[in-house]
């Protein structure tokens, strides 16, 4: 993707909380159309990062420019190309469903009521019920639908599959994947890394209130980590000939490592033992960036 | 947003409005039967044990409590003052925090809609509701007097308002101050202080010369009260400080809404 290609600019964002800090120097482009995913433990700014964007709580530093244009918080015409949906929903208790819909939608001058039933559909949200009465599940999902229903170029989610159930969850993330092909960029904040790989192009990874890494999830695949689970009754020589540090032990008899060696070198080595189980598997997206953290903790 | 905000408060409004308005016609309804010659000549005699500064602090000392306008204009615009300044900083204060106690601010913020306007629409539902309150009472108390007793209408008329002057620049005042904090029950408390805090410095002003000045720091002094039972007639000088106080505090309250942290 080109330069020109540039949606949204994010500039030395920063911000502290009096002395504590939320999100340090944060600098990122995104690209039309990418879906961008922001990774980290809780605690790590994530939140931080989507609300300063969206201009919800004052910047301490930084700027944030999209299509060319400096986002603030008197930026109106911003904001109508943006789709909100923060981690923890709080809307118009005295609302219905439908009210609050209907309140939504006098914000915005297009007609926008056919998106709202197709989303409505897609949820299977009931509209007659109150905002009070709604499950987490489903204020989450009343959510959704006031983030993605004005058609917006960008759309910026924080946790949104939290409190989804699974078959929510996918269809949520069939939403999220034809926005995508409809070319809307997409800001995806979670902690949970198995639904980055599912939608994103690129992550970034947060912590203590840095961006540490922007990889590509095509380049963490092709990485080929490797996890090897041992049973045998002489785990610890195993360990010993292979020469590895970094062991998790199981129990007495099972040890798992990440492998550093050849397939074929691991292989006829093992073959020297008497082997219970083996078992050799590729790294779940999860033991790689805990892999990367366990690096980078190792390295400060 | 300016809909939904008069949706909101309007439950608020006719509870405060009705329960005032109640105490007022049983007032009326009441009034006749309690006073005859006996009666008038009872309070008479009691009038003579208060104190003068007592009797001029419920301008009993300029208006005779023997008809139903009497004790009007006496107890019960004194009454009708604090109930509508205790409303107004109240509504003030909470029209302002409330989308930040249901933490639907950030809801809010990341709509298309600028902060001065979500000020403005907040303002106006208030200012409506304050002047509906003061408007509403007004008439309920011109057809309770109708009913019971003779009295001076343009005089009426110009007491009904007189309340509005205080109470607005009550209403402004909290919700200026409501710009710095982000807790309502807070806010609640330090609204009530304030509105009886003010009354009672009021009071005092009226006590004697030394302390005279007191009346600069409170908004019931722009509510003259005396000056209409004697004069029959508005200071335009307080109508217009309240307007200026007005405006300060509503400009005040947008730049410092507009730099607060909401969320």
């Amino acid at each position: 993707m080109t330069k020109n290609n540039t949606i949204m600019k994010i500039e030395g964002l920063t911000k502290y909380y009096g002395k504590v800090l939320g999100i340090e120097n944060l600098s990122l482009e995104l690209n039309k159309g990418e879906v961008f995913g922001i990774i980290g433990p809780n605690g790590a700014g994530k939140s931080t990062t989507m609300r300063s964007i969206m201009c919800l709580i004052n910047k301490t530093s930084g700027k944030v420019f999209v299509e060319g244009n400096e986002f603030t918080k008197y930026s109106i015409d911003i904001k109508k190309i943006i789709g909100y949906l923060p981690s923890e929903i709080h809307l118009y208790e005295d609302l219905s469903v439908k009210q609050m819909l209907d309140y939504h939608e006098s914000f915005y001058k297009e007609d926008i009521h056919n998106r709202r039933n197709e989303l409505v559909e897609l949820l299977q949200l009931d509209e007659n019920k109150m905002i009070e009465d709604l499950s987490l599940g489903n204020l989450k999902k009343v959510g959704i639908v006031l983030a993605f229903m004005h058609n917006p170029k960008i759309i910026i989610l924080d946790e949104p599959t939290s409190g989804l159930d699974p078959v929510i969850q996918k269809k949520f993330f069939d939403l999220v994947l034809e926005e995508k092909e409809k070319g809307t960029t997409i800001l995806y904040s979670t902690h949970v890394l198995s639904e980055v790989s599912k939608v994103c192009h690129r992550v970034g990874i947060v912590r203590n209130g840095h961006l540490d890494k922007i990889e590509t999830i095509d380049s963490i695949k092709q990485m080929a980590l490797k996890y090897v689970t041992v049973t045998s009754s002489k785990v610890d020589e195993i360990v010993s000939e292979l020469g590895i540090k970094d062991v998790t032990k199981v129990n007495d008899t099972t040890v798992r490592f990440k492998n550093d060696i050849t397939m074929d070198s691991l292989v006829k080595k093992l073959a020297e033992f008497e082997i219970e189980n083996l078992l050799i598997e590729e790294a779940s997206l999860e033991d790689m960036f805990m892999h990367y953290y366990q690096e980078d903790d190792t390295n400060v | 947003m300016f809909k939904r905000e008069m949706k909101v408060y309007l439950k608020g409004f006719f509870i405060w409005t009705l329960i005032t308005a109640a105490m007022y016609i049983m007032v009326f309804m009441m009034y006749p039967h309690i006073m005859n010659d006996n009666t008038k000549e009872s309070i008479d005699e009691m009038m003579k044990i208060f104190p003068e500064d007592i009797l001029k602090a419920f301008n009993m000392d300029i208006a005779s409590i023997d008809t139903a306008f009497g004790w009007l204009k006496s107890e019960g615009f004194v009454f009708i003052l604090l109930v509508v300044g205790a409303y107004a900083g109240i509504l003030g204060s909470s029209i302002i925090l409330k989308e930040e106690s249901d933490k639907t601010i950030e809801y809010l913020n990341s709509l298309p809609v600028k902060r001065t306007n979500i000020v403005i629409s907040k303002m106006l539902c208030g200012l409506i509701y304050v002047v509906a309150m003061v408007a509403g009472l007004g008439i309920i108390n011109y057809v309770g007097l109708k009913a019971t007793c003779e009295f001076d209408e343009k005089q009426y008329m110009l007491l009904s308002v007189t309340p509005l002057f205080s109470s607005l620049v009550i209403y402004m005042l909290g919700m200026f101050i409501a710009t710095f904090t982000h807790k309502t029950k807070k806010m609640t408390g330090i609204s009530l202080g304030l509105v009886f805090g003010s009354y009672i410095l009021q009071v005092i002003s009226g006590l004697s010369e030394d302390v005279e000045f007191f009346k600069y720091f409170t908004p019931f002094t722009l509510a003259d009260v005396r000056n209409v039972i004697e004069n029959t007639e508005l200071e335009p000088i307080l109508i217009i400080i309240s307007l200026v106080l007005c405006v300060v505090l509503f400009v005040g309250t947008l730049v410092h809404y507009n730099r607060k942290e909401l969320v």
